[in-house]
């Protein structure tokens, strides 16, 4: 089912890698997806941009790109805890994550979690990102 | 190196037979004495015994039964059972339930129980030893998996950011801007990465653990042909999967199995062929799956058809790494599955796969 949304898009990266940050937000400026990029260098970040921006939904973000390994809150432990955020915040928010990670392990985890829509691999190409974009988004305007 | 001697059991409900061992022996074991199951359960309770020899005919529990209730209490020490008469029911048993190592007939012969004792002890002391190796290999096996989890993390993932800024540098129309510098790290960036992939491979090949889930071959190679063919839309493949059994197997090794296949029929084709074609047909029955991949590519020379499968063998003008088929080999090894290759150079090479199906 399409999610109907309108300009402007918004993004979230989270990576604890700074330099895989700024490629990444590159790559989605060079896509021209989204038109504001959250980066936020932890899970606990992210969480804490939500709780802050908890009654403006302009302000949240349409797709969040997830990294799996971070110190202290991987991926998943984000996933656990987003999972308990408010219905009303997440309803226009879909998430993917976003990984170097050859581990069998973590591709099935990451394809079962009822959150995840995909995991793309490091390094992100546009045309993945538009591919899971037109598959998940109908832009309104 | 001094070892502490041997510590023995001895269960007897006769006091003079306690005493008589204890006068043979006492020099050469540390001796423990019950006079009854009930009495050498405790002792066992509080030592770490190592042989355990006990009289068959005792008053409210005979020595086999002794043996039967502590098979899964204490399985180490090594079980030796005296008996004064040939019961061959009592031997059967004694045999198929006590685990029992030796059998001796009283009255025993000093020097025949001593060696019995020795043996025993050297039984206990493998069962132990292998224990500890076995505890050993496992430990290390532990930790070369999480070596492997972390290579493909800690090592791929700056890798990984090279490549996307390679990337970056052509969208931005950057590329030809330093001659062919770009070209270069590329290049380097995609060989190493590529080592790092078929290093995971091999390992988690060489791990023995193998799954068995049902495959889909016609899922299987599509989503194969999907990822390898990315960097190269030339070639055509022509698939003829008939399926009508399902099939279970290991989906890991048969993905690098087929992936390995699949990738070099793409990479190892003429530059000059206008029809770039690799034929992928697949046959499965209740028994086993018959694959062949067929490409019309450059083909392999004679000579080399029987290196191709060696670990690091590359030809000249080879792209690759020397691993690739090295690994479809193992993982076959490790599926009980069959290879086979026939290529005439410049013409082309069929790779023919036999892989049981574990239904």
């Amino acid at each position: 089912m399409l999610i109907n949304v309108e300009r402007p898009l918004r993004v979230m990266l989270i990576d604890d890698n700074i330099i895989d940050l700024k490629i990444n937000s590159k790559i989605i400026l060079i896509s021209k997806l989204f038109d504001e990029i959250i980066q936020c260098q932890s899970g606990e970040e992210a969480l804490s941009y939500f709780t802050m921006h908890s009654g403006k939904l302009n302000k949240l973000p349409n797709l969040i790109l997830l990294d799996i390994q971070m110190p202290e809150m991987d991926g998943f432990e984000f996933l656990d805890n987003y999972k308990l955020l408010p219905e009303e915040w997440k309803a226009n928010c879909l998430v993917a994550m976003l990984s170097s990670t050859l581990d069998f392990g973590d591709i099935r985890k990451a394809e079962a979690n009822p959150y995840v829509l995909k995991l793309l691999k490091k390094p992100l190409i546009p045309a993945e990102l538009a591919t899971i974009f037109n598959a998940n988004f109908n832009l309104t305007d | 190196m001094t070892r502490s001697p041997v510590k023995v059991l001895y269960i007897d409900d006769e006091e003079n037979n306690l005493l008589a061992f204890k006068a043979s022996f006492r020099r050469q074991y540390e001796i423990y004495t019950a006079n009854s199951a009930a009495e050498g359960l405790k002792v066992l309770q509080n030592l770490p015994v190592e042989v355990i020899i006990a009289d068959q005919k005792m008053p409210h529990m005979t020595g086999v039964e002794f043996f039967k209730s502590i098979t899964d209490s204490y399985p180490d020490p090594i079980r030796i059972l005296l008996t004064g008469y040939t019961d061959i029911s009592a031997l059967a048993d004694a045999i198929n339930h006590g685990d029992i190592y030796r059998y001796i007939t009283k009255p025993w012969n000093d020097l025949e129980l001593h060696n019995s004792i020795k043996n025993a002890h050297e039984a206990y002391r493998s069962k132990i030893d292998l224990r500890n190796k076995v505890d050993e290999l496992e430990k290390t096996n532990d930790e070369l998996n999480r070596f492997i989890y972390s290579i493909s993390h800690e090592l791929r993932a700056p890798l990984v950011s090279v490549i996307g800024i390679v990337n970056l540098v052509k969208m931005e129309g950057l590329y030809n801007s330093s001659g062919e510098y770009w070209e270069l790290i590329e290049s380097c960036s995609n060989k190493l990465d590529y080592y790092i992939q078929k290093t995971l491979q091999y390992y988690k090949n060489n791990k023995t653990t193998s799954d068995k889930s049902e495959i889909d071959f016609k899922k299987l190679v599509d989503e194969l042909i999907d990822l390898y063919s990315y960097t190269d839309r030339d070639t055509q493949f022509k698939l003829n999967i008939n399926q009508p059994h399902p099939f279970m197997g290991d989906s890991f090794r048969l993905e690098v199995i087929l992936g390995n296949l699949i990738s070099n029929a793409i990479k190892y084709q003429k530059d000059t062929e206008e029809q770039k074609l690799v034929e992928i047909s697949i046959d499965v029955t209740p028994f086993s799956a018959e694959i062949s991949i067929t490409d019309n590519g450059l083909g392999i020379l004679n000579e080399h058809l029987e290196k191709i499968f060696t670990q690091f063998f590359k030809t000249k003008n080879n792209k690759g790494s020397g691993l690739g088929l090295f690994i479809v080999k193992e993982a076959l090894n490790k599926m009980n599955g069959k290879i086979s290759v026939n290529s005439s150079l410049n013409q082309g090479t069929t790779f023919k796969i036999t892989v049981p199906n574990a239904n």
